[in-house]
């Protein structure tokens, strides 16, 4: 204000604009002073390269610990116990010549085991919360962005006829299957030229307009709230062959909306705003407006969610290992190391403990780098503290 | 009014159809069949195979299963592959086994949350508020079957008590306080871990609650008029932060029957998701989609109560 008053208002040093900072930086001088958050993050960081190593350390066919070798006259040793060197061969002799983290009921290295486990959590994790946070990002969009618009059923018998075919050969691979996809094929392309032409062909009957799409979503999203998501996942899992794959896709398919209410709340309100309408006036696909105007702008509580997500599918992971549907058992999960370890208790506590405070750790750690992330990410409460 | 109440009744229907669907689908599409009708089991014959799959109609066209298997539900005629026995039988005894665990677990988790959650809002900021904070963040991630055997280390170990199982064996001759108390051991730790996750969001949610009231210029009002602090806090403030928590009262409905899946598991405890678990592993698929069925229909009501109380408590609001 003095400088415009001065005159020295059209000089360089009077214009000069207070250091420039990216997002991401103001992001992380918010996040340091959140100390919660951060130690969060920290851990994060930690378990994420553990689990790397971890997997590289123990597949492979010779791995350089192996969590499968069995070592009968070894077994229940505590934790940092030397391993009897002259009754094993060179290659069953854990490194450092000693269990760090003890040995199982079969004389397995726990520590190997945890290793190999890390990396299942990790996985599951970010996977299970990869494949909601699409499904829920696609229809939250498609709801929020065209809400009104009606869904004709020509597109429902075509949506109906693609999952049929899909789920008879997922039951029964045979003809069938590829007849309904061809004729949901069909019907899809009769659709548009149909529209392109405006003319009554004999399918016209399939124009008719059934719901808006926002009733259809958010009516799909009120039906999945309805089911107790852990009993639904455990019966689903349980029924379908043992698998790590099943678990994740499972885990995923359950819990996609919150992250869809999200970004439909989000678009109800940015379609309406004017970045959108230039867009638009610029003649941008409605594609590109959502996914490269849009989606950025609705993603912050997104994130924040699928950072809570994550511990939300670890903490489930291993609860469907821990009743003994996870991943198939050689392969060792921190739910199965102590699932397998309390009928130890008493004897040999650290399988109890072990892996049930590092599963604590690092949902903590993604809960609190959630919670902390929440708090940065919204202004609001920024200017409170 | 009445005019809400005929909208969201048929969107009810609408909603509870589909969850019929999805209930029969999600055990009928999974692929293999139940051990029953498995041909390879040498437990069974042929003839024995094939009546019981015209018993329960398992060798109709999928639709017209759907058809059966819900006209013989709402009879009440649905009866466990296992053994024969009614499926809304079974539920109703496991269901009042569990029923106590519910009820210690709501009470302990709707007496603990509000001090602690409107203490934690009084201290905002201060050293209570930190560590309850932090404290209800580390009762959210740990593990509930972790947490059960820390418990069950502990309690064994200094109080020299059983815990496992709804009572002691062998008890029948001893007097009717060492019943009771043996009865209330064996209740305690599993409604405490059924309360655990539950007192952390709660209380959470009652201090943003608190807090968001705090800030209210009626509040701020009241304190410059001179009013003691106790009487801002509760006579002021509370009253109107305790509004959203009356209607959390329909959304509890759900807890009777899900969830508790792992603690019932862990304590033997004959309950209804201990039957469920049993269902699963027996592939008893009439008891697997009641338990999702009866649960998703708790959170429909459940939905359906809280929007009819907030009406009630609330004048503001007309729907």
């Amino acid at each position: 204000m003095q400088d415009t008053a001065t005159g020295h208002s059209f000089s360089a040093e009077a214009f000069e604009l207070p250091p420039q900072q990216t997002r991401l930086q103001e992001l992380w001088a918010q996040l340091r002073k959140n100390r919660l958050a951060l130690a969060g993050l920290v851990i994060f960081v930690v378990f994420f390269v553990v689990a790397v190593v971890g997997m590289l350390l123990t597949t492979g066919t010779s791995p350089r610990l192996d969590p499968s070798l069995v070592r009968l006259e070894e077994k229940l040793r505590p934790p940092l116990s030397r391993a009897k060197l002259e009754d094993l061969a060179p290659e069953e002799i854990p490194p450092l010549g000693r269990y760090l983290l003890g040995t199982d009921e079969l004389g397995r290295d726990v520590f190997a085991r945890m290793l190999q486990g890390a990396w299942v959590s990790l996985t599951v994790g970010f996977v299970a919360v990869g494949i909601a946070v699409i499904i829920g990002v696609i229809l939250g969009g498609l709801s929020g962005y065209y809400g009104e618009n009606p869904v004709r059923l020509g597109q429902v018998a075509i949506v109906f006829l693609l999952f049929l075919g899909v789920v008879n050969w997922s039951i029964l691979p045979s003809g069938l299957p590829i007849v309904l996809v061809i004729a949901s094929i069909g019907l899809a392309v009769i659709m548009v030229l149909q529209r392109k032409k405006q003319s009554q062909g004999p399918l016209a009957f399939m124009d008719a307009q059934l719901l808006s799409v926002d009733i259809l979503i958010t009516g799909l999203i009120d039906i999945m709230l309805c089911f107790p998501s852990f009993f639904l996942i455990l019966t689903v899992v349980a029924l379908l062959p043992a698998s790590i794959y099943n678990i994740m896709i499972v885990i995923g398919l359950t819990s996609w909306m919150g992250a869809a209410r999200f970004v439909r709340a989000e678009f109800l309100s940015l379609r309406e705003q004017d970045f959108v309408t230039a867009a638009r006036a610029l003649g941008v696909s409605d594609w590109r407006i959502i996914f490269r105007h849009m989606v950025p702008n609705a993603i912050a509580p997104v994130l924040v969610s699928a950072t809570i997500g994550i511990a939300g599918a670890i903490l489930t992971e291993a609860g469907l290992s821990f009743l003994g549907f996870g991943v198939p058992p050689p392969h060792a999960t921190w739910g199965n190391i102590l699932s397998d370890g309390k009928n130890y208790l008493f004897d040999a506590p650290w399988l109890t403990f072990i892996p049930g405070i590092a599963i604590l750790v690092v949902v903590l750690s993604f809960n609190l780098f959630g919670e902390g992330l929440r708090d940065i990410l919204n202004p609001k409460l920024r200017e409170r503290h | 009014m009445s005019a809400f109440l005929a909208r969201s009744f048929v969107q009810k229907m609408v909603t509870l159809f589909f969850i019929m669907v999805i209930s029969f689908a999600v055990v009928h599409l999974a692929p293999g069949e139940p051990s029953q009708v498995d041909p390879l089991n040498p437990k069974f014959t042929k003839e024995m195979v094939e009546r019981f799959r015209q018993q329960f109609h398992l060798d109709k066209p999928l639709h017209e299963q759907f058809v059966l298997f819900y006209r013989d539900l709402f009879a009440g005629k649905t009866v466990s592959w296992k053994d024969g026995a009614p499926v809304l039988g079974k539920l109703f005894e496991r269901f009042l086994n569990s029923l106590p665990l519910f009820i210690v677990g709501t009470l302990i988790t709707w007496t603990l949350s509000f001090p602690v959650g409107i203490q934690a809002a009084i201290r905002r900021g201060g050293g209570y508020d930190r560590t309850t904070t932090f404290l209800a963040y580390l009762l959210i991630s740990i593990p509930g079957f972790f947490f059960a055997y820390m418990l069950i280390i502990f309690v064994v170990n200094t109080f020299q008590v059983p815990v496992i199982g709804m009572r002691t064996f062998g008890l029948s001759g001893a007097g009717v306080v060492t019943r009771m108390m043996d009865r209330v051991w064996h209740l305690l730790l599993p409604s405490i871990l059924g309360a655990t996750g539950g007192i952390a969001i709660l209380s959470r949610y009652v201090r943003s609650q608190m807090l968001e009231v705090e800030n209210q210029d009626y509040v701020r009002t009241a304190r410059a008029k001179g009013l003691p602090d106790e009487q801002v806090h509760y006579k002021h403030a509370l009253r109107n932060a305790l509004l959203p928590f009356v209607t959390m009262f329909g959304l509890v409905l759900p807890g009777l029957i899900g969830g508790a899946v792992i603690i019932e598991y862990i304590f033997s405890w004959p309950g209804i998701g201990r039957l469920a678990y049993e269902a699963i592993l027996a592939r008893d698929y009439p008891i697997i989609i009641t338990v999702n069925f009866i649960s998703a229909i708790l959170v429909l009501v459940g939905t359906f109560l809280s929007d009819l109380l907030y009406m009630v408590v609330d004048p503001r609001i007309k729907l």
